[in-house]
Order: C-alpha cells, then sequence, then structure tokens
C-alpha cells in the first residue's frame, strides 16, 4: 500500500463528521483540542475585557466609571474566568491536542470522555457568562468567602451561578485529569519508558494528578455552600456549629495547588520549547522530573499560608511558613536547569525564545515577592491589599501567559501547517511585556502604600492617583499587545503560506508527522529508543508514514485502533479499539448542564429526571463496548500479536476508575477533615444532640458492606473458572442495597440538620454513602445484565475488575460513613 | 504502577504526616491540651516531638528501602527520581515540622 493510500484509508477510519456537524460529534483529540484551545483563549480576552474594565475604573480616583455593584461583579468574573474557564482549560486542550503525538500513539485513552468534559466546560462557562450579560453574575470575589457569600449576606443568585457554574466546569477539569493521567501511564510508543517519555508528558501527568487531588476539595466546600443557600444546612455559620474558616481550609486545599497546577504545565511547555531555541538537550532531565513530583507534593503542604491572618496559632503559622520557603527549592532547581540549557546550548532569539525571556524575567520577580509573603510579619502587612494582587499577577502571567505564548508560537505551524507571514509577534511581545511590567510593578507600589485590593475607588488624598493611572496606561498597552496576538494568528490561519513540516528542527515525536496533523496522527506507530527520536532517525516521520512501525495495516474492519504499553517499560502490553464519532457525549453533557440548571433555578423536580437521564446515557455509553465472542491476539506488526483490552486484568476502564476514585477519595477524605475540623475547631460543639446509635443497624451495614465485596471476589474466580456468576453478582447487589438501606435510615435519624452543623455534616456523609451504594447496586446490576447477554467469558474478563474497584470503595467509605456517625453515640 | 509509587511514596508520606501533625496539633490546641502536665513534663508538646521524631523516621526507612537493592526498582531512571524524592521526603519533614520544637504550641500571633 502507498502512502497516499494509506493516508486516504486511515482518514476514512479516523476522521470526523465533515462540516459544522463534526464539531458535535467528533471524539478525535486533536479536533478537541483545537476547540479546548479556541474556547479557553476567548474567555481569556473575555476575561482581559473586564481587566480593562478594571483598570478603567481605578484609572482616577472617585471615579464613576462603574458603580460598587457592577464593579464587584466584574472583578469577581475576571478572577473566575482567568482561573477556571482560561487557565485549566487552556492546559486540558494543550494537553489533549499534543499528548498523543508526543507520545507516539493515535489518541487518548478515553476519545469520548474527552469530548464530553469539552461541552462540560462549554456548557458551564456559557452559564456564568449569562449570568454576566444579565447583570447577575456572582460578586464575592474569586475565592467566594463566607459569611459574606452566605444565604444572609449574598442572598441573590449571583453566588449560587459560581458554586454550580464552576462545579459543573470542574467535572470537565477532572474528566481531563483522569484522560490524560491514563493516556501517558499507558497509552504510549512501544519502548518509551519512563525515562525517554517527552518532558512536557511529565509535567502533564504531574498537572493532572494534582488537579485529580486538588479539585475534590472546592467541590466540596462550592457543595456545603450551596447546601447551605439551598436548604439552611449550617456549615459556615458560627451560631449555628458551622465555621466560615472550613471554607476557606477548602478552598485553599485546592486553591494554592491551583497556582501550581496552572505553573507546571506552562514550566512543561519552557522545558520542551527552551532545549529547541537553544539548539541542544535539556539538562537535569531526571532532576527536573524529581523537582516536578516534590513541587506538586510540596504545594499541597502551603494552604493555610493564605490564611495567615485569620488568627492561626504560632505553631500552625511556622509550619506553613516553612514549607512555603521550601517550595522555593525545586522551583529554583527547574530554573538553574533552564539555565544550564542555555549555558550548554546556542540560544537563537526567534519569536518563541523572546517569551521565554519574557517569562524568566517576570516569573522570577513573582518567585521572590511569593518568598516574601512567605514571611508571616511580611504578609500581615501586605494581606489583602494591591501587593498581594501583582504578586500573583506575576505568577500567573509571568508562570502562565508568557510560556503559553511561546507555545502559541512554537506550535502554531504544527496546528496550521503554515508559517508566519506577517512579523507582528514581535512587535506584541515587546508591548505585552512593557505594558505587564508598568501595570503590576506600579501595583506591588501602591499596595505598599496602603491600597487594598477590590476596592471600587478611592479619594484624590489618598496619594495613589498618578501610580493608578500609570498603572492603567501599562494594562491598556498590554491589551493592545494581546490585541495583536490575535490579529497575527487570525491572519496566519487565512494567509496559505505553506511551511515546512519541521521548521525548528526539533527532535520530539508531534513533528514525525504532516502538518496540520492527519486525524490518525500516525500512520504506524514508532519504536522508541531515546526522548529525541528525530534524532536518531531523521526520516523517522517517511518511515512511519509508509506503514514500517506498529499498526501499519490499518485496523481490524476498519476500526480505530492503538495498542498500550506498560507504564514502566514500554514494552507493548494489549490492544485496544476506540468508539467511533458520536453525539453521545454532548447529549450527556446537556442532560447534566439540565442537573445544575434545575438546582440552580430551584427547580428540584428536574433534579431526579436528570440523574436518571445522566444514569442512562452512562450505562448505553458502556453499552457500546466490548464484543460477544472471544478476539483472537491482534498482531501489531514486529512480530508482536497482543490481547484486546476486554481481555485483561487491568484495561485501561479499571485504569480510570482507579484515578476517577482517587478524586473521589480525596473528596471524601476532605469531608471526613470537614467533620473533625467542626468538632474540634468550631463554636458550638459537641452538639446539643448527638445521632443515636443502633449495633443491630451499624452491624448490618458492615454485614452487608463485607458481603458485597466479597461477593464480587467470588464472582471473578467464578467467572475465571467457567463457573456461574449470577449468584455472586446478586449477592454484590444485595450487599450494596442492604447497606444503602442501613445509610438511608442514618439520614433519616440525623439530629436536626438545618440546626446544628454536625447533623448537616452527618446527612451530607450519608448523602455520600447512599450515593455509592446506589451506584454499586447500578453497576453489579450492570454487570450482571452484560453476562446474560455474552459480553464476558473468561477471557473477556475486564469488566469485573472495574466493578470489584467500586464495589471495594463502597465497602469502605460505607464503614467509614457508619463509623463516623454510631461510634460518637456508643462513646458518650 | 510500583515504579510510580516509587517516585510518590517519600512526598506522599510527607504530606500525610505534616498533616498529620497539624491536625494533631489542633486537636491539643482546641481541646485546651496544651496545659496538661505529666510531672514537669508538657505532654503536649511530647506528644508533638514524638509525632515529628516518628515522621522523621518514617522517612529514613523509606530512603533506606529506596536504596536497598531489593526493593529498588531496576530501571535507574526511576532508581535516581525515586531516591531524589525520598531526599525531599526527608529534608521536607525535618524543615517543616521544625517548629514543634522551637515555637509556642496555641498562642495566637494577632
Amino acid at each position: 500500500m502507498s502512502i497516499l493510500e494509506r493516508h486516504r484509508k486511515l482518514t476514512a477510519i479516523w476522521s470526523s463528521e465533515p462540516g459544522f456537524k463534526g464539531w458535535f460529534s467528533t471524539v478525535n483529540h486533536t479536533d478537541l483540542g483545537r476547540m479546548f484551545l479556541v474556547t479557553a483563549f476567548f474567555f481569556f480576552l473575555v476575561g482581559g475585557v473586564l481587566a480593562m474594565l478594571i483598570r478603567a475604573q481605578l484609572a482616577t480616583p472617585d471615579s464613576a466609571f462603574m458603580g460598587p455593584e457592577i464593579y464587584n461583579q466584574v472583578f469577581t468574573m475576571h478572577g473566575t474566568i482567568m482561573m477556571f474557564l482560561f487557565a485549566i482549560p487552556m492546559f486540558e486542550g494543550l494537553a489533549i491536542y499534543l499528548l498523543p503525538k508526543l507520545l507516539g500513539t493515535r489518541d487518548l485513552a478515553f476519545p469520548r470522555l474527552t469530548a464530553y468534559g469539552y461541552w462540560c466546560y462549554v456548557f458551564g462557562g456559557t452559564m456564568l457568562l449569562v449570568s454576566m450579560f444579565l447583570g447577575i453574575a456572582p460578586d464575592g470575589g474569586w475565592f467566594m468567602y463566607p459569611p459574606l457569600t452566605g444565604a444572609i449576606y449574598s442572598p441573590g443568585i449571583n453566588t449560587d451561578f459560581w458554586l454550580i457554574g464552576i462545579t459543573f466546569v470542574e467535572i470537565s477539569a477532572i474528566a481531563a485529569a483522569v484522560e490524560i493521567t491514563v493516556s501517558v501511564l499507558k497509552f504510549r510508543a512501544p519502548g518509551m519508558s519512563l525515562d525517554k517519555m517527552p518532558i512536557f508528558a511529565w509535567y502533564a501527568l504531574v498537572t493532572a494528578l494534582m488537579i485529580l487531588t486538588g479539585f475534590p476539595p472546592l467541590i466540596l466546600g462550592s457543595v456545603l455552600l450551596e447546601l447551605e443557600r439551598a436548604f439552611g444546612l449550617p456549615f459556615f455559620q458560627a451560631e449555628l456549629g458551622g465555621d466560615s474558616l472550613l471554607w476557606q481550609h477548602l478552598f485553599w486545599l485546592f486553591g494554592h495547588p491551583e497556582v501550581y497546577i496552572i505553573f507546571l504545565p506552562a514550566a512543561g511547555i519552557i522545558s520542551t520549547v527552551l532545549p529547541v531555541m537553544c539548539r541542544t538537550t535539556l539538562l537535569g532531565y531526571g532532576w527536573i522530573v524529581a523537582a516536578i513530583v516534590a513541587l506538586a507534593f510540596l504545594s499541597f503542604g502551603l494552604w493555610v499560608h493564605h490564611m495567615f491572618t485569620t488568627g492561626i496559632p504560632h505553631m500552625g503559622l511556622a509550619f506553613f511558613s516553612a514549607a512555603s520557603t521550601l517550595v522555593a527549592v525545586p522551583t529554583g532547581v527547574q530554573i538553574f536547569a533552564w539555565i544550564g540549557t542555555m549555558w550548554k546550548g546556542r540560544p537563537e532569539l526567534r519569536l518563541p525564545m523572546l517569551h521565554i525571556l519574557g517569562f524568566f524575567v517576570t516569573f522570577v520577580i513573582g518567585g521572590l515577592t511569593g518568598v516574601m509573603v512567605a514571611v508571616v510579619p511580611f504578609d500581615w502587612q501586605a494581606h489583602d491589599t494591591a501587593f498581594i494582587t501583582a504578586h500573583l499577577h506575576y505568577v500567573l502571567f509571568g508562570g502562565f501567559v508568557f510560556p503559553i505564548l511561546a507555545g502559541l508560537y512554537y506550535w502554531l505551524p504544527h496546528f496550521t501547517g503554515r508559517k508566519r507571514f506577517f512579523r507582528l509577534g514581535e512587535v506584541a511581545f515587546a508591548l505585552i511585556f512593557t505594558g505587564f511590567h508598568v501595570t503590576f510593578l506600579a501595583m506591588h507600589w501602591v499596595g505598599l502604600l496602603g491600597q487594598r485590593r477590590r476596592i471600587s475607588t478611592y479619594q484624590a488624598e489618598d496619594g495613589w492617583t498618578a501610580i493608578n493611572l500609570i498603572s492603567s496606561i501599562g494594562g491598556f498597552v498590554l491589551a493592545i499587545g494581546i490585541a495583536i496576538v490575535v490579529i497575527e494568528v487570525a491572519l496566519h490561519a487565512v494567509t496559505a503560506n505553506r511551511g515546512k513540516r519541521n521548521p525548528w528542527k526539533a527532535t520530539t515525536l508531534e513533528w514525525a508527522m504532516m502538518t496540520p496533523a492527519p486525524a490518525y496522527n500516525f500512520a504506524s506507530l514508532p519504536h522508541i529508543s531515546s526522548r529525541e527520536p528525530l534524532n536518531d532517525d531523521p526520516d523517522l516521520a517517511v518511515r512511519l508514514a509508509r506503514g514500517e512501525g506498529y499498526l501499519g495495516d490499518s485496523g481490524p474492519g476498519g476500526r480505530r485502533e492503538t495498542l498500550t504499553v506498560n507504564a514502566s517499560s514500554g514494552q507493548p502490553d494489549y490492544h485496544v479499539i476506540y468508539p467511533g464519532n458520536t453525539r453521545l457525549p454532548v447529549f450527556m453533557a446537556a442532560v447534566t448542564g439540565l442537573f445544575f440548571l434545575s438546582l440552580l433555578l430551584k427547580f428540584y423536580w428536574i433534579t431526579p429526571l436528570a440523574v436518571s437521564g445522566v444514569a442512562f446515557l452512562a450505562c448505553r455509553w458502556v453499552w457500546t463496548l466490548g464484543h460477544r465472542g472471544d478476539l483472537p491476539d491482534q498482531p501489531v506488526g514486529h512480530g508482536v500479536a497482543l490481547p484486546n483490552s476486554i481481555a485483561v486484568d487491568h484495561g485501561s476502564g479499571w485504569w480510570g476508575s482507579l484515578f476517577l476514585l482517587t478524586a473521589n477519595a480525596t473528596f471524601f477524605g476532605s469531608l471526613l477533615f470537614g467533620f473533625a475540623f467542626l468538632w474540634t475547631v468550631a463554636p458550638g460543639w459537641p452538639p446539643p444532640a448527638l445521632f443515636e446509635p443502633s449495633l443491630l443497624e451499624m452491624a448490618a451495614g458492615l454485614a452487608a458492606a463485607a458481603a458485597s465485596t466479597a461477593a464480587i471476589r467470588r464472582a471473578i474466580r467464578a467467572n475465571r473458572n467457567g463457573q456461574t456468576v449470577m449468584p455472586s453478582l446478586v449477592l454484590a447487589i444485595a450487599g450494596a442495597l442492604v447497606l444503602g438501606a442501613v445509610i438511608g435510615s442514618l439520614m433519616l435519624r440525623t439530629p436536626g440538620p438545618s440546626a446544628h452543623a454536625y447533623g448537616a455534616t452527618l446527612l451530607v456523609l450519608g448523602g455520600y454513602g447512599l450515593f455509592h451504594a446506589a451506584l454499586g447496586a447500578l453497576m453489579a446490576g450492570f454487570l450482571a445484565m452484560r453476562v446474560r447477554r455474552g459480553f464476558t467469558s473468561p477471557v473477556r474478563r475486564a469488566e469485573f475488575p472495574i466493578v470489584r474497584l467500586w464495589i471495594d470503595y463502597l465497602a469502605v467509605v460505607g464503614m467509614l460513613v457508619l463509623l463516623a456517625a454510631h461510634v460518637p453515640g456508643f462513646l458518650t | 504502577m510500583k515504579d510510580i509509587l516509587r517516585i510518590i511514596i517519600a512526598p506522599l508520606v510527607w504530606l500525610v504526616t505534616f498533616t498529620l501533625v497539624y491536625g494533631l496539633h489542633g486537636v491539643l490546641c482546641g481541646h485546651d491540651l496544651t496545659t496538661l502536665m505529666i510531672g514537669k513534663i508538657p505532654v503536649a508538646r511530647v506528644l508533638l516531638i514524638a509525632a515529628y521524631v516518628f515522621a522523621a523516621l518514617v522517612q529514613l526507612a523509606l530512603l533506606a528501602a529506596l536504596h536497598a537493592p531489593r526493593l529498588a526498582s531496576r530501571y535507574s531512571f526511576v532508581r535516581f527520581v525515586s531516591r531524589a524524592t525520598g531526599w525531599v521526603g526527608l529534608g521536607a519533614t525535618l524543615w517543616t515540622l521544625f517548629p514543634v520544637v522551637t515555637t509556642s504550641s496555641c498562642g495566637l500571633a494577632m
């Protein structure tokens, strides 16, 4: 088969529907990556316009440009959009577009999940935009502190838009994080062991794991605050046993790692682009990997440094001050590795390199002011002033926007297959760099002079007028620079000036394909023997196009296929057949949106319908996978034959479930932390009445949990031995239902959920347990139906371990919920 | 997956012990246990220091395990990274929990 024939055949298999309709049915990572990037950039522009409104307001004293109500909405939406609708989705988009190409495979692990995440992001983001256009946008600041955001002080729907809209958008982040984690660990070219992974993949992997463990505390906080607002469960009301500081803990448990979730992918771009710009290799690859891992974990030990002024005891302050200074070390390791890379190479001052240098200057200044505010006495002085606003912009703009612009110009030829014609980027860089530093250096200054953050205006006699005017002028210069970038990219997209395939002479795999990238990425998959495959074999792209790699023949029955590898060694593991184009993800995202909308508008009669709709669509989603007959091992080329993913113990679904449960466990752990925090710190504890314990109920629940987990294990053994599995599955379902009934009884007997935070917390713990009991029963029931319809056999066994994971998780959380509710009563 | 575990185990254990010691400190302050004395020995301080020493010993044990040929990865890259993160875990434990021996327990700064 010629290169052109193979290209046509693979394109027919992998391409999306043509035209507008294809946007809604595509599950291809290249399409969805581009859609994520364009949408995120759109939100960046919206957030930028809001920033200009803020600077217009603050340019002069006693400004009447906006009233305080509108101003509050504008700065809240600016922060919210930049954090949740620009920075994180921009990372997701870049990772979704690039990772399969960098890793030498054809798509991500779960293509439909990518599409579902994208549509959740679009619908959730739209919800927030609509609130802004209706003038009812969130107005409590991007970190939404109660009691300001409680029902008493913020009675309107504004705060609900934030709590519900952001939770909706976070589904997208969790989905992308699961997708990225499994893809990096399993979906790589053969031979690509951990030490041969492109450095960006390490950054993406660590960032995704951070999202899985960093976002759930905020989701929990949003759920609790919305429950308080909608149903009066007093988690944050001090007079009823709640504590507003609980919100701050939950928020910053998310919020501080969030800074690194934003920074790390940008650092991944630097580590990828810088060596190419310097015509050398990255210095200290192993050290950088260790530094990324260290940074990720250390960032979770810093959350209280946002709470230094809340009256925390000396020792607590000292713990977090120490951790805050320590985090500079792994960051410094990366900075020195980059400087070393420049030192050993021959830097060329091309446009991406300009933005990298802009990053260096800006981020290092932001890092230094970060060390300043890690020192408690300085933080007390600077807290809640414009100095902090300036610091966070140095870190986030310097640490994210400059690298993103470097990446934009670096990968633009890959996105479009064209080369730049109008040289506007250099002018844009000069304006952005100058405008940024004028804006935010001035903001440091005015902050040290005492200007508080978020004030809607100030008086002339405060002495801040000239500095604010300079800052605003700088802001508008920055905005003009960004506008020029937009113009250049638009011109780039419409001017047909074909470029070379690998204009930078880079050595990573994404350049071993035609540009713009074909839907299937690689006509055949490479075997990797170093981190620089294009350096090892400059003709690799041609050889892969000829079909000389793995899977060179198009898939069985014309289906989309790829292969996975062992996470450590990179040895081929199993063969994967992907689902094709479908509108299921957009429908499911719409129904998920209906669920959130019903909560927002308080149409609670719709809520169970929407939940049922999501459950039905999820079952349909999974039902289309698998086969009713055993498949022989699939030859994938080079003399290797691999089992199908349904014929292994730990298939992609198992890995996805494992990491989804990691996020889920973080959510549950945060809930238990909240319970312990309130019991220990909040006023009004112990509660007036404890839950009436019942030995019988607790024993029944614990026995049911143990029975269900034992039963699913027995079902796995029976399936392996070719015996009937139905009795075991029925027992697992019964166990889940009994556990659910016991937890339901607990919820009914919870003392006064709206009278005290104790009862409210027990109710939420019970609700969590009940949800998982229903989910466990549903999954075991679904598996029973799959068994009846012939989707399983001793060989086709992959679905059993997945259900076992969820049943085991149910057993553990069920037991913990029962112990948390009953044991205190027994002890008193 | 075992190799990924080797790479993350030491900082993960640091995070757990750091949070637990912070939680222990919160419980001791929240329930006003810092005034409790056995003879002339302040129980809260002893508990916190014991937790600090325990956390450091756990990190030392992990580091020893990561250096032990029987438990270390067979891939040199993973061995290097896991040992580097092992040292991170030990260093972070010693540095971030050091306040248990130097500062007052529940005194408010403001």
